[in-house]
Formats: C-alpha cells, structure tokens, sequence
C-alpha cells in the first residue's frame, strides 16, 4: 500500500523566498502523477520534500499511510532518478545498482538476482563491468533506472530524467518509462517542464506555478476544463490563444464579434481558444476579424499567425494576436482578412483579473466520464 | 479510470492576509545560527592561535615576557617595542630590499613567461618541442642539485660581467628565477585556451605576432597573469635559502634574511623577536588577503590537475 | 612560402618546418630566448654542472677543483652522519605528510557547507600559507619555549611534565613537525576543498537515498572521489618533506645532537660550511634520485587506487 501525501506543506527557504505554499496533493498506489510547471514553481521543491533531501517549513509527508516528514532519505524506502544520472563514477555498473543494497545488508545472493532481473528488464545486462564514463547518456540513464528498481521501493521518484536526452532518444524512452509502469505499477511521482512529457505519461497532472498547485486532474480534465487561464496557456501546444474581450449588450465579443453569452455578474473577461479549434470561416460567413501576419506549415497541417482586429474596427492599444491550426492546404498571404470562429464549447471564459475559469453557456463544467 | 481526489481550483493570486504576513515575519526572525559554527570556531582558533601570540607578545614587556604561565594578554601594550625592533635592525630596509626583488622578479616572470609562453603555445619553429620538454624537466630537479652550480655562476657573473649580477648583489638575487618553467607551464596552459579565431583575425588585419601578444590575449589573460604573479611574488618574498647563500652584507638582506640576523643578535628578547615577526609578516598577509582568490586558485589548479 | 616544388626530399620530421619560411622560426626562437637564457642558464646548466662537481672535489673557493671520480659517492655509505640525516629525513617525512593531509581534510571538510561567514573560516584556514618560513620558525620556538612558553604552561595546567622541546634531542624533531603541519595545513585545505567541491551534491543525495548515513558516504563515495587530490598531496608533501631545510636551520641548525639533521641540511653544511662542495653536490644527487624513486612508487601504487571523474 503505496500512497504518497502531501498534507498542507509550505517551504520557506532561508533567503526569504516561498518554495511552496500549502501544498496539498495525494497519489494513490501505482498512480503516476506528474508535476508540472515552469521552472521555479516548486516543483523539484516538492520531490525532494518527498524524498527527504530538503525538510518542509510546515505540514507532513505521509508514504505508505505513514509519517515520514522526520525520517532521513535512507528511511524512506523509496527511489529517485535523477536528472543528471548521478551515477557513482568510481564504481561498476554493476555496484552502482547494487549500491543501495548492500546499505540494506541485502543477502549477496539476493542482490545478484535482483540486478540482473531489472538489467534484463532495462536491456543493460552487457553492462554491468562498465564504468559510467564508458557508457552513453541514453544508457547511463537505464543504469540510473535501474538503481531506483532495484531497490523495489514503496514510491518512484523522477526529477526531469528526459531533459539531458536528444529529442530521438527522449521519445523513444518516454514510450519505455509508460511500458515499465504498466507492467511494475509502483506509485511515481514525476517532475517535468515539458508538458507534453506530462500529458503522456501521467495518469493525473499537477499543475504548478510559483509554489501553488494550480490543478489537479487527468491529462484531458486539464486539457478540456482548465481552472484558470495559466493552466490553460500551459496545457497544449501551440498555446491555447488568450485575448481579451468586451462586454456589451450581455454578449462577449472579441475584436467586436460575439462568441458566447455573458455570464453573469462579470464585465472584464479573457476569452481563450485553442488554435486547434478554430476554424477558418469561408468568405461571407461573419466571424472573429483577424488579419494574417505569416504562416508556418508543418506538413499535417498550418499554423497561421494573425493579428487581431481588421481596419474598420478601432483596436485600443496592442493588436493581440491569434494563432490558427489550419488544413495542410491553406495558404494564407500576409495582410489578407481573415474570420474566425469556434463552436461554443471551445469558447473558453476567464475572470480577467483573478483569472479563475467562468462556466459558460450554462454548461457546467464535466468531470470526464 | 481516473480518481478524482477533489481538484483544487485555486488560480487566486491574492496576497495573504495581514495576519499570515506578520506571522510569517515572525518566523523569519527566529532563525537559529548553523551549529557548524560550533566546529568551525575551536578549529579557526587553533590555526589562528600562534598569531594571536606573536601580537600579544610583541606588546609586553620585557618581564612580563618572563612570566610562567604566559601572560595571554598584553597589560600595558607596549607599542614602543616596534620602535625599538625597527632601530635595532634595518627592517625598513629589508622590507624595501624584499619588495623590490619581489617585483623585479614577479614583472620578469610576467613578461619572459609570457613571451614565450605564447610562443610555445602558437608559434612553431624547429626544436620547439625539445626545448619545452627540456624547460619542463628542470621543475622536477630539487633545488639542492642546482644551488651550488648557481652560487658559482652567480659569483662568475659578479666578477667577469657587472658587478650588480655577483654574490651580495641585487642581481643575484633576481636573476636566477626571473623567468620559471612553472610561469612557462602555466601560461602555456592557459593561452592554449584562448580561441585562436580571435587571433587569427588579427593577423588578416596586420597586426605582428607580438602585437596579437599584447593587444588580444594578454587582456584575455588577466587570471592566469594575476595568478602567476601571486605565486611568483609569494615564493620570492619568502624565500630563504638562496639569499641566505648569496648575501652577506646585512643591508642587502631580504626580509626573511634580516629577521634571521635580528633572532640571531636579540634571540632572548622574545618582545623585539615578536615585534619584528610581526612587522615582517604583515605585507605579505595584506598581499595574500587582498589577493586571496588567486593564490587560492593557483594552488587548487595545480592540485587538480594532478 | 614559395618553396615546395622544388625543395630537396625533406628530412624526416623537418619537412613541415621546411616549409615556413625562416622569419616564423626566428619569431619564435626570438620569443623564447630570454626565459630560455635564464632557465637554460640558471637551470639547466647547474644540473650538469652539479653533476660534474660531484666527481670533483671543491671548496667554493679556490679555481681549482682537481677530479676525483668516484671517491664521493664512495664515501657516502660511510658516513655516520649522512645515515643519521636520512634516518631523521624518513621519520619526519613518514610523519609529517599523513599528519598534514588528515589535518588538511578533516578542515576542508568543516569548511565545505554554506554557512553564514563560511568565507571568514576559509581565509582563516588558508592564510597559514603567506607565512614565511621564518615567521613560523619564530612564533614556534616562542610557543615552546621551555620557560616561558604557552605549550607547556599548557602541560602543567593538565598536570603533565613540562619538556624541553627544541632543546631536547628527543623531541627536537617533532616540534619541527608540528610547526611544519601547520604551516603546510593552508596548502592542504585549499587542495581538498577544492577537491570536495568537485564532488557533485547529487552523488550524495543518492547515496543517502540509497540508504548511507553520513560517515558511510563519505567513506565510499566522497573520499573514493577525493583520490587525485590525495595523491597529489601525497607526492607534492613528500618532495617537500625530503628537502626540509629552513625551518632546521632557522631553529636548531641541526641540533640538538643532531637529531634535527636532514639530508638537506648537512648537504648545505657541507657546501657552505665545511666547503665539501663537491661531496655535497654528490649527495644532492643521491637525493635527487631518491626523490624520483619515492615520487615514481607513489604515482605507480597510486594509480590503481585513484579514480579519475571521466
């Protein structure tokens, strides 16, 4: 029984500055929970809290349904990847992943079993009378893998383990990390930057910034119902379009054109579309006035950069712009006039100042069934 | 089949209330000191102890010198001691002797090291590496071997060419160790760094070898020059054992020399002996604390380069 | 630059040097001939020199230094006092380099966290390096001197035996270690800090994840790692060792009865003093090659047990 607690934990580092404010989060066994945010937000603050390198200004770490928040690293029965491997030098292959059990007086033969079960499972067994300098970066990080799945701990940490990969190698290992989950299901708990890396690897994503956890949910609960307009700017790539809108007559328009009713109560509202699901309107149908600025075609399909607004309507202060996934075959010239539109459940609400979500339309938010 | 543990829907970028403002300021303040302190306290103050009384001593008195236990604190300070090392002995003078060697030697290193530092970095010409080679054994020789032969040569000098270069001479003293393999080495290392584009630009543009030295990698090269002349001037403000075999004349004597003579004629008057320690320790303490970070920096890359 | 077509074979290893023109040669040799007059000069011209001197016998004084081939080197077995010396020579080098490089460590250690006024610490533990010899020598023969000094006023607060020290031949030699450990104990501690900086904190965290309390890291991760630095120390500390001189002369000129006597001392008593320069620079030369020897065994054992990062 694995489950990792995070109970309303703060982290306060000497200089002043708030790592993590009430931070409260629980993975259930075998969930593999990502965190995700830019750099900063606190993130790599949270896992090594777990992993008890750094102790909290506040609050309790349960593992396992126990407290852990006094005990040292070593007592925690629990493993972490870390981003640059950290692989002891001096030391075989072998050693390294034998390491963290002989602390345990782990039984000699034991340990031989264990490691040459987890180097078959990791393709490393050829390895093991290497030195980490004799190895490449995509193997120095199975061996670093390996150490953590040796040890068969109650949590799996990972601290960005992809980042010091090429891009090949970081697909082809992210795809291996979802395999080895499947099949072993321990409780990970898994840091990134890269959103995608999050979207495909977790079963729930944390969302973070500046020390709080702005969401929490499924992959596509974050994608399609966004709490407020940092987490949908973060989730998706190219970035959900966010432009500001106006109020008048119980409709919201942007650049003059409306998109959906106004909900109540609110007069400075952020509109955000994604570009995926906009849709370039034929000539003669109204929509969303843009003017094109230049485009990019990625073979699939094409992004469209545009500026908001055309001549006729006055534009106070920036042009916002607008960026449109388009067919493979549109080909858009600079200057030329554009309109926009998107169903109504695409048309996302945001308080402009607080920049919590609005329901809109009257559609409750829905928890994916 | 996702449980959804009850998503927090946050995204409320207030500032905290006034009262959590205050509390937080409260803890702030509570921080407790590092208990490393309590470590690194008793260790500073046995490394620093033997200091503490050449000070102390320097400003008792005669008697209160012969007390037992030692007095750990100077009663009545005596500052007239410094007054009367600096009389009994030409400690000015050595100083100045000292710091003159010193910097002839160290703006010799600089220049000729550099000079043919780059040249064995960048220029090539015949013999090039035998010459290095051989440069570089002579760091592996222990200075017994060549002190001899040196004080000869030296004396050879002083007859047959100019007088200054002969024994109890300034020229004695500098011109043995006015360029060294350790500069040569060093510099080399450090100039091979240097990306020889920049170079490269400038000799399209015209300027000579010599030029390229000094217009572009010498101000690229300001640590590893500083770096140099700190070790340089170090060894030879301290050095000892050559100037003790080639002066003789006290007014020609360097600063450790001269203290050496001064223990000699005063060596029970621990008071004076003190006063003039510390005198004579001072500058090369000020150079080093002020220049700290490029001894320091020497010495750790000449250790880690193993 | 205009040469190659028509220029004769070239010589093998001169054929890329053929092809510069001459002013490129004379550029570089125009560059390096100073610091090569001095060194080439001062250097090593003495080497030989030195080594011809020890097949002659020479009194520094007088022109004449008539050959005497072997004798030198033949008498040295002979000497008393020269085993003497190499005998002081090995118990204060055996001494002095471990005592320098835990010291050294066992600092450098204290010293590696961030602590506030960490840099205050760290300057206090390097700056026994701008101490001259002589400086030290002084301040130690102050610190135990017999009558008056703190080290034993130290003793006999403990109620121990007061002891003569510098001038007692039995401790003589000691002393000299103690002031030398603490003069060298900056050296040390610059190497190592330097040393353990270089060890990356992840290392570290994962060991301790891994399940090692403090002392066991440190003993199989951070210390493995230290070992080029170890081993430099080791060698750099014993060369000096094996040349000890100022701080004899400054003290005990080789005294008491000769229990400070070090192979460099009676080497220079012997030039300068008695005038045996031919017989000194004899045993100059024995040093030397016992220094090599020490130096060669260090680096061989040495190298199977360091481990160099990449």
């Amino acid at each position: 029984m694995a489950e990792v607690e995070y109970r309303k934990i703060t982290k306060r580092y000497p200089n002043g500055v708030m790592a993590l404010k009430e931070f409260d989060l629980t993975a259930a066994d075998g969930e593999f929970v990502v965190l995700v945010g830019p750099s900063g937000c606190g993130k790599s603050t949270a896992l090594r809290l777990l992993a008890g390198l750094d102790r909290p200004s506040s609050g309790e770490i349960y593992i396992g349904g126990s407290p852990v928040t006094k005990h040292g690293p070593g007592e925690r029965d629990i493993a972490m990847v870390f981003q640059n491997y950290a692989l002891y030098p001096h030391m075989s292959v072998y050693k390294n992943l034998a390491y963290g059990l002989r602390q345990r007086k782990t039984p000699r033969a034991e340990i031989q079993r264990r490691v040459h079960e987890v180097s078959d499972i990791l393709g490393i067994a050829e390895l093991l009378d290497r030195r980490p300098a004799q190895l490449s970066g995509g193997q120095r990080q199975r061996v670093a893998m390996g150490r953590a799945l040796v040890r068969e701990p109650q949590a799996f940490l990972l601290d960005e383990p992809l980042s010091n990969l090429d891009a090949k190698l970081r697909g082809q290992v992210r795809a291996e990390l979802k395999r080895l989950h499947q099949r072993l299901g321990i409780t990970s708990i898994y840091v990134t930057h890269d959103q995608v890396e999050a979207m495909t690897l977790a079963d729930r994503i944390c969302v973070m910034n500046r020390g709080e956890l702005q969401q929490v949910g499924t992959p596509q609960e974050v994608y399609e119902h966004p709490a407020n307009v940092f987490v949908a700017g973060f989730i998706g790539s190219p970035a959900m379009n966010l432009v500001p809108a106006t109020v008048t007559d119980g409709q919201v328009r942007v650049a003059g054109h409306p998109v959906a009713r106004a909900p109540d109560g609110h007069t400075d509202v952020v509109v955000g579309l994604r570009p995926e699901d906009l849709v370039v309107q034929p000539d003669g149908r109204s929509g969303i006035p843009v003017t094109v600025d230049f485009h990019e075609p990625l073979g699939s399909h094409v992004l469209v950069h545009s500026v908001l607004g055309d001549a006729s309507v006055p534009v106070v202060g920036e042009p916002a712009g607008i960026v449109v996934q388009a067919g493979a075959d549109v080909r858009p010239a600079p200057g030329q006039r554009l309109a926009l539109a998107a169903e109504p459940r695409h048309v996302y609400l945001f308080d402009a100042s607080t920049g919590a979500a609005l329901t809109r339309d009257g559609r409750a938010q829905v928890i994916a069934s | 089949m996702t449980t959804s543990a009850s998503p927090t829907i946050p995204g409320r970028t207030a500032e905290p209330a006034p009262a959590e403002q205050t509390h937080e300021h409260r803890r702030f303040r509570l921080r407790r000191p590092s208990p490393w302190h309590l470590v690194l306290i008793p260790i500073s103050f046995i490394l620093l102890f033997p200091f503490y009384m050449m000070v102390v001593t320097s400003l008792q008195t005669e008697a209160q010198t012969r007390r037992f236990p030692p007095l750990l604190t100077p009663p009545t300070p005596q500052w007239s001691n410094y007054a009367t090392a600096l009389h009994a002995a030409p400690f000015v003078r050595f100083m100045v002797n000292s710091a003159v060697v010193a910097l002839i030697i160290v703006v010799g290193n600089l220049v000729l090291c550099s000079i043919a530092g780059y040249a064995f970095a960048r220029l090539r010409f015949a013999g090039r590496g035998l010459v290095f080679g051989l440069l570089m054994a002579t760091l592996m020789v222990p200075f017994q071997v060549t002190m001899i032969p040196e004080f000869l040569i030296v004396k050879w000098l002083g007859v047959h060419v100019w007088d200054q270069l002969g024994i109890d001479h300034l020229g004695a003293l500098v011109l043995p160790t006015l360029a060294t393999a350790f500069g040569i080495f060093f510099l080399r290392q450090f100039f091979l760094t240097v990306p020889v584009e920049l170079e490269e630009a400038a000799r399209m543009d015209g300027t000579s070898r010599l030029g390229v030295l000094f217009k572009i990698v010498l101000p690229l090269s300001l640590p590893a020059l500083s770096t140099v002349a700190a070790i340089t001037f170090l060894d030879a403000w301290n050095s000892f054992l050559w100037p003790l075999i080639v002066i003789n004349t006290e007014s020609h004597m360097t600063l450790p020399l001269g203290l050496t003579t001064f223990q000699g004629s005063h060596d029970t008057h621990w008071e004076l002996l003190m006063a003039g320690n510390v005198f004579s320790l001072v500058p090369m303490l000020l150079v080093f604390l002020i220049a700290q970070r490029y001894f320091v920096r020497s010495v750790a890359a000449t250790g880690l380069k193993g | 630059m205009a040469t190659a077509t028509t220029a004769p074979p070239a010589a093998p290893g001169t054929g890329i040097f053929r092809r510069l023109s001459r002013s490129e040669h004379a550029v570089g040799w125009a560059f390096v001939s100073p610091a090569v007059l001095i060194i080439g000069i001062f250097g090593l011209l003495p080497i030989l020199w030195s080594l011809l001197l020890s097949f002659q016998k020479s009194d520094l004084l007088t022109p004449q230094t008539p050959w005497v081939g072997l004798q030198n080197y033949k008498q040295i077995p002979g000497d008393a006092t020269f085993r003497l010396a190499i005998e002081h020579t090995i118990i204060y080098t055996a001494l002095f380099v471990p005592c320098t490089m835990l010291v050294g460590l066992v600092i450098a250690a204290a010293l590696n966290r961030k602590v506030r006024g960490i840099s205050i610490y760290r300057t206090a533990a390097y700056v026994t390096m701008a101490v001259s010899t002589i400086n030290e020598a002084l301040v130690f023969m102050w610190l135990f001197e017999p009558n008056f000094g703190v080290v034993n006023a130290g003793l006999n607060a403990v109620g121990l035996p007061q002891q003569q020290w510098l001038s007692d031949p039995n401790e003589a030699l000691y002393v000299i270690v103690a002031m030398t450990v603490w003069g060298w104990t900056g050296f040390a501690v610059v190497i190592y800090l330097a040393a353990l900086q270089g060890v990356p904190q992840d290392l570290q965290d994962a060991a301790s994840i891994d399940g090692a309390k403090r002392f066991t890291i440190f003993r199989t991760i951070t210390f493995p790692l230290l070992s080029p630095a170890t081993l430099f120390l080791a060698v750099w500390l014993s060369i000096n060792a094996l040349q000890l001189f100022d701080e004899v002369y400054l003290t005990t000129r080789g005294g008491p009865l000769y229990s400070t006597t070090v192979v460099v001392y009676y080497l220079y008593d012997q030039a300068f003093q008695q005038f045996n320069a031919g017989y000194a620079a004899a045993l100059a030369y024995v040093l030397f090659m016992v220094i090599i020897v020490i130096t060669f065994i260090q680096f061989k054992v040495g190298n199977r047990f360091v481990h160099y990062n990449r």
